[in-house]
């Protein structure tokens, strides 16, 4: 209510005032916000664009560029034999991490709100990957899974009989996610239990007085109120697993076969493997396109299940 | 304000017309890209770059490098955006691809008189595009086997002797193999240098890759059937460098046999535990070729300072400098009065060095291969593993490379 009360207040005020003030306020924070709006010109806004004029060019790096219209995007849908598998394995990684990376950083969050003690020390260790170079983390994870390495032998002093995970075209995206999940988890972790310690225990304690179970307490209240966080990481991580590159490129480089190649490293692999700058651009340009339609996707279905009520 | 700009383009041209005569002995700093990331080859080049200084006070070379992988992508990325330093290292397999970086060099060859025919003449061939020479080598090399002295000992085996044949081979391995350890190492991108060794042709005459001929889908065989059937090398996982953790396994004696150049002997001969010999590459039923590779240096097109450069490139190439790298073990010379420092002091106390070197270059073809290969060895380590593991035959593997090739 107060929020319309002072709008209707702003309108009746005066207009040439309110102009002159707010144009005072525009300079204002304006000059707050050069540093970044300059940042963001020249290290966003403007290789965007230019990537954008690229797709549309067969530059090769060492070679000036020509024009070539749309040659680029119809040879990735129509003629090259990998874009498609490149585009389900995409999905395919985005989907699976997605419901495992918030499913398991949840419940990490609840069972570590849960504790009595030793709380901080559960969030620092969970949250020690999210800050080791991808890079790095992944190079030990190839040492694990690579064949006659570590996990080979854990399952063989086992008994067991697993294939290799790098080795199996149907299995090596696994490794993949299982890399990437160890890596990240720990960041929505500690979003969500943030947002959990935020929750009003005055809330909780008149449900369990009302004889709310707490399997109930979680899903009708403590999940509600906490859905702006949980689809802030949803988005979030959607956004950062359609890119996914690093631990591709370190653990199976696409491969065995075109298993695990996605749009990053297929961007990568045209444009810095095959030096096909052009091909590499429209690539860029496809994956921008699906972030930005997945991502208003999740806009549009969160007013069925995020509250801002609180 | 007219005076004042006609004032300021005087001194201009002042300056412009005293610069060169100046700059004859003014100090200049170039820079040289190189690659490496192993501490002694770094140590190896920044003694080359201190050597320019010493033969010509005024230069100084500032040594930039990059780990062997990356340098390729790298390059052409500092190509494009004019940032290429004035000496660029090139290998010949690159030069079809990057030649146009480089400054032609036959003009400063002939002006200077240089001596090129103290070269070996094939990788003067290899550093050369269209007969246009882009570059002086200081290495050139021959794919051989390098093995594992101590445990052909221990198997009881005869050493491998240059002339061997692939039967003989495949027998060396497969005693090699057993309690966890390999007779061989299989590194998918090397199937065209074990294939041109067998005589296979996986280029056709127009020059065109051609992986699906006869004789370039039974030398896969036989290469993935080293794992597959033989089981005398172990499986290796698409992720980066295949070829790093083959490596790494032999150096750490789990595998008996794997291809290496003279250039990766110093870092071999320093780290493994064992006595390591060298025998040529197994031939087929013919005559080896033993396909060779060299590198050296060019001046990039870009550069400001391209006479410092030259003079700079003729000393990291030049008699002391093949020298101090032959001794060190880094390179077998381009020079060919030099090789013998190689022989004497970097391959000492390496069984059969001498005679697998003389033999492989006695059998040395040209590396063919076509002006993407850097895109052909990318798919033959992604998809070589699907044919390791039985998922795909491996004409179906060559099959998949070739249309994957040709489409980019």
């Amino acid at each position: 209510m107060t929020e319309t009360v002072s709008t209707r207040e702003a309108t009746m005020a005066p207009p040439r005032r309110r102009n002159r003030m707010s144009a005072q306020e525009a300079r204002t924070a304006l000059v707050f916000l050069l540093p970044s709006l300059l940042g963001f010109i020249a290290f966003m806004l403007f290789p965007i664009i230019a990537s954008l004029a690229i797709s549309f060019t067969n530059w090769q790096l060492i070679s000036a560029p020509s024009f070539v219209g749309f040659a680029n995007y119809q040879r990735l849908f129509t003629l090259d034999p990998a874009f498609y598998t490149v585009l389900g394995n995409t999905l395919f990684f985005t989907l699976e991490y997605l419901v495992l990376n918030i499913v398991l950083s949840l419940g990490l969050a609840v069972w570590i709100s849960s504790l009595k003690r030793g709380q901080r020390w559960f969030r620092v260790i969970f949250f020690l990957p999210t800050f080791t170079p991808a890079i790095a983390a992944s190079v030990v994870w190839l040492l694990i899974f690579t064949p006659g390495g570590f996990m080979d032998t854990v399952f063989q002093t086992l008994a067991l009989h697993v294939p290799n995970l790098l080795l199996d075209p149907k299995l090596a995206m696994q490794a993949v996610i299982i890399v990437t999940l160890w890596a990240n988890v720990g960041y929505n972790m500690v979003l969500f239990n943030a947002a959990l310690d935020l929750v009003p225990q005055s809330y909780l304690e008149a449900a369990k007085i009302d004889g709310a179970s707490a399997w109930d307490r979680f899903w009708k209240i403590r999940l509600p109120l906490i859905s702006p966080t949980v689809f802030f990481g949803t988005v979030m991580t959607a956004i950062t697993s359609l890119q996914v590159f690093d631990q591709i490129y370190v653990v199976t480089r696409g491969g065995p076969g075109s298993a695990t190649a996605t749009l990053g490293f297929a961007i990568y692999q045209n444009g810095f493997g095959n030096y096909q700058m052009g091909y590499a651009s429209a690539l860029a340009w496809v994956m921008f396109i699906i972030i930005m339609a997945l991502t208003a996707l999740q806009f549009w279905l969160q007013r069925k299940w995020v509250h801002y009520d609180s | 304000m007219k005076t004042t700009a006609m004032l300021a383009a005087a001194a201009l041209l002042g300056a412009a017309l005293a610069g060169p005569a100046v700059a004859q002995d003014q100090p200049v700093t170039i820079t040289w890209q190189m690659w490496g990331s192993d501490q002694n080859d770094i140590a190896a080049w920044q003694h080359l770059a201190d050597m320019v200084s010493e033969a010509h006070p005024e230069i100084t070379v500032q040594l930039q490098t990059t780990p062997w992988n990356d340098y390729w992508t790298k390059l052409p990325v500092l190509a494009a955006s004019g940032q290429l330093g004035d000496i660029v290292a090139m290998q010949s397999l690159r030069m079809p691809n990057f030649y146009s970086l480089l400054e032609p060099l036959d003009e400063r060859i002939s002006a200077d008189g240089f001596d090129i025919d103290a070269f070996d003449a094939s990788i003067i061939g290899g550093m050369s595009n269209d007969g246009v020479v882009y570059g002086l080598p200081y290495d050139v090399g021959p794919w051989m086997m390098f093995y594992n002295k101590d445990k052909f000992e221990e198997a009881g085996l005869a050493l491998p002797q240059p002339g061997w044949t692939l039967d003989e081979f495949k027998q060396a391995a497969v005693a090699l193999t057993g309690d966890g350890g390999f007779g061989f190492g299989v590194v998918p991108n090397g199937y065209s240098i074990f294939a041109a060794a067998l005589g296979a042709d996986y280029i056709n005459e127009e020059g065109q890759l051609d992986l699906t001929s006869t004789s370039a889908l039974a030398a896969a065989d036989e290469f993935l059937g080293l794992v597959t059937r033989e089981k005398v090398a172990p499986l290796v996982a698409p992720g980066a460098s295949p070829g790093d953790i083959i490596a790494g396994r032999f150096e750490s004696g789990n595998i008996a046999m794997m291809v290496d150049g003279p250039w990766s002997l110093i870092s071999k001969r320093d780290t493994v535990q064992f006595e390591m010999g060298l025998a040529p590459l197994p031939r087929g039923e013919g005559d080896l070729k033993a396909v060779t590779a060299g590198s050296g240096f060019g001046i990039s097109t870009s550069s400001q300072n391209k006479d410092a450069a030259w003079k700079a490139i003729q000393v990291i190439t030049g008699p002391e400098a093949l020298k101090y790298l032959a001794e060190a073990g880094r390179a077998l010379p381009a020079r060919k009065a030099e090789q013998t420092y190689w022989f004497d002091v970097a391959a000492a106390g390496v069984e059969g060095a001498r005679e697998a070197l003389e033999y492989s270059l006695s059998h040395s073809a040209t590396y063919e291969i076509t002006s993407n290969w850097n895109a052909v060895e990318n798919l033959f380590t992604q998809y070589y593993p699907l044919a390791m593991t039985g998922s795909q035959s491996p004409e179906q593997t060559m099959q998949t490379i070739q249309s994957l090739a040709q489409s980019q």
